[in-house]
């Protein structure tokens, strides 16, 4: 059970965008470098996120990209059921039910999926930034 | 993110062993039967649950399956881990695993928080607590309400 590469990395550059883009758009390749994340592969979680509605491209030579709105309203419940195609931890539609599979349906699984979105739901990409900017003012090297 | 058919089949069957009286051994052929999984399939998820000491095994004619201790002892979060490769939803929240950047990673963070959702979820259910809303609900079930 693991969340995909494509998501990983997408909520880290995510991050990195709220973070750089406060004084206009940030450079896909800027976002790559300081993430050490290939290019390539930026640019096909952009072109998703952008399909999405999480982001916006400035085109011209000096593009990048923006967050369409504040980070306080970007949830992490729309950023993983983005990349990951939705935000089940298990697949409910076994048509041979039988009254144990039933059972375990109501009383386990659907409460395992309710409580991974909540808990996704429970978490802004500006608690991550806030998290970044305070670590940031302490002593040390941290990370997206 | 998914936990595959073997983790949910894994908990069925270790469900169906836990529904019969303590102390009974219960043949493959009857838990499939009780599941609908194939025996091929359930003899694949027992070795792993009996590696794990979930349930025993006797051999012989009369051979079968039993849990191997209280159902109360055996948590859904045991049986998951006993049967998937993992139950965290990132490599980084494991014991004894990170990255080198991880002490001070803000998206780790946000996946243990998720990882955390996750574990406390299966943890807190045991087979016992299962086998006795089972049993529970199949008699409100049969209660008939006319008047």
């Amino acid at each position: 059970m693991k969340l995909s590469t494509k998501c990983r990395y997408g909520l880290r550059a995510l991050v990195d965008l709220a973070v750089f883009s406060e004084r206009g758009h940030v450079a896909l390749h800027e976002i790559a470098k300081r993430q050490e994340i290939s290019l390539k592969y930026l640019e096909q979680d952009f072109s998703v996120l952008r399909r999405a509605g999480i982001v916006k491209s400035v085109k011209g030579a000096q593009g990048g990209y923006l967050l369409t709105k504040s980070p306080s309203e970007i949830r992490l419940s729309e950023i993983v059921s983005v990349l990951e195609g939705d935000l089940l931890l298990i697949e409910i539609d076994d048509p041979e039910q039988t009254d144990i599979r039933l059972f375990l349906t109501q009383q386990v699984w659907t409460r395992l999926n309710q409580n991974v979105s909540e808990s996704l739901h429970s978490i802004c990409l500006s608690d991550l930034v806030d998290d970044y900017r305070m670590q940031q003012s302490g002593e040390g090297m941290y990370y997206i | 993110m998914r936990i595959s058919t073997r983790g949910s089949y894994a908990l069925e069957a270790v469900m169906a062993i836990a529904l019969y009286p303590d102390e009974q051994i219960i043949s493959i052929r009857e838990i499939s039967e009780r599941t609908q999984i194939s025996d091929n399939y359930l003899e694949q998820i027992f070795s792993l649950l009996r590696k794990n000491k979930i349930i025993s095994s006797s051999r012989g004619a009369y051979g079968g399956y039993q849990l191997a201790r209280p159902a109360g002892l055996i948590l859904v979060g045991d049986v998951l881990r006993a049967t998937e490769k993992s139950i965290s939803p990132v490599m980084c929240v494991e014991e004894n695993s990170s990255c080198g950047k991880s002490a001070n990673c803000v998206t780790r963070t946000a996946w243990k928080k998720l990882f955390g959702a996750i574990s406390e979820t299966v943890d807190v259910i045991s087979i016992a607590d299962l086998v006795r809303d089972f049993n529970r609900k199949i008699t409100w079930e049969s209660v008939d309400y006319s008047i």
